[in-house]
């Protein structure tokens, strides 16, 4: 690479501070946490629903990252990275509680894999919010990471650890308990 | 959910915030427990057992080689001069937070420590066996050079904190090599 290449290329400021993190500096992982801690927990949140065990969460994932640093493949993200932590230790502090939820019949949605998510009429943030965190464990997780969040069926299944059929059938669920419960279309 | 967001109208799920700031600063547990989890001095590379090399961006490689180099240089001062190590000179002066960080390398203290280091420099290099010498000046020169692009980065973009901390631990790594040179030679004990 020449001089005027490197002088060119973006800055990879992140992957920086994941290799000193790496190599056991604690303030690079302090400035790691402080960049990706709001995402984190807002997943958290939306996951638990409950503040301060949206804060244990949080407080969890990082510290299982730490340890998993060392095998974080640097190509990919490590927001998504840090997701498919969070999504672990808040299903697994989810098991712990012994409410459990039915999975729905795995009716397929209709072909609306890319779906924007859109409502047919603006709707204030905090109702949305109310909506989405009144949703069965099982449709809010995959609505969430599906579309808040921006993953794929595939990638929102996996991370969950269900089939993507079950995916699309808890998504196809959270859409008509959404219309039902903001009172607009949501297409 | 959060006060930006209070009030606001949106028309797709997406616009939706995905970032919601913890009530509490959750680091200083996050710290603690990582401090009661681990051996002393364990990272993360060293948990796993190995090392990654590194594919990406030069600027993240000089940063981090710059890193390794002032660690290199440690342990090898550690292992073949140092026997029962010194505190070093900055032992206790540590930037806690961004604005200490951006003001720490124009500190007087800094700026006479690192004056006398360069000084005694020369001669403690001119002490050291010709591979010894290559090696420190190889790490040194990887720390300019991680220095040299980091102060042009920030020129480009000022505010950038994440470049000043980067750079900031690039000036601590220089002065932890100068150090160890220093040590090393002060001791007396022959490198």
């Amino acid at each position: 690479m020449t001089l005027a290449q490197v002088e060119a290329s973006p800055i990879d400021w992140e992957g920086a501070l994941v290799e000193r993190a790496r190599a056991g500096d604690r303030r690079a992982f302090e400035r790691l946490y402080r960049e990706h801690s709001g995402r984190v927990y807002g997943l958290c949140l939306r996951m638990t629903r409950q503040p301060a065990l949206a804060e244990d969460c949080t407080q969890e994932t990082f510290i299982n990252a730490w340890r998993a640093l060392a095998r974080f493949e640097t190509r990919s993200s490590l927001s998504t990275w840090l997701h498919r932590i969070a999504v672990n230790v808040a299903l697994a502090k989810r098991r712990k509680d012994a409410r459990h939820e039915p999975l729905p019949q795995a009716e397929v949605e209709e072909e609306r894999t890319e779906s924007e998510w859109t409502l047919e009429t603006p709707v204030e943030v905090e109702e949305i919010e109310a909506a989405i965190g009144s949703l069965p464990e099982g449709a809010r997780d995959a609505l969430v990471l599906h579309a808040l969040y921006g993953y794929s069926h595939t990638e929102a299944a996996q991370m969950l650890g269900v089939a993507e059929g079950t995916c699309k059938a808890q998504l196809h669920r959270a859409r008509k308990l959404l219309r039902e419960r903001l009172n607009v279309e949501v297409g | 959910m959060t006060e930006a967001a209070e009030g606001k109208s949106v028309t797709t799920l997406r616009d939706l915030p995905r970032a919601i700031e913890p009530p509490r600063d959750l680091w200083p547990q996050i710290e603690a427990r990582l401090d009661a989890d681990s051996p002393a001095g364990a990272t993360p590379v060293a948990a796993a057992g190995g090392t990654r090399r590194s594919t990406r961006a030069p600027l993240r490689w000089l940063a981090a080689a710059a890193m390794v180099a002032s660690l290199a240089v440690g342990v090898w001062i550690g292992r073949s001069a140092l026997p029962g190590a010194a505190a070093p000179l900055l032992g206790d002066f540590h930037p806690a937070s961004g604005a200490m960080q951006t003001a720490w390398v124009s500190d007087l203290r800094y700026q006479r420590e690192h004056e006398a280091l360069m000084q005694s420099l020369g001669a403690q290099l001119a002490a050291l066996p010709p591979a010894s010498r290559a090696k420190v000046l190889g790490s040194l020169a990887t720390i300019h050079e991680a220095k040299r692009q980091l102060e042009e980065a920030l020129g480009k973009d000022p505010g950038n904190a994440l470049l000043q901390e980067l750079l900031v631990n690039t000036y601590q790594d220089e002065m932890r090599v100068l150090t160890d040179v220093h040590e090393a030679g002060t001791a007396g004990r022959g490198i």
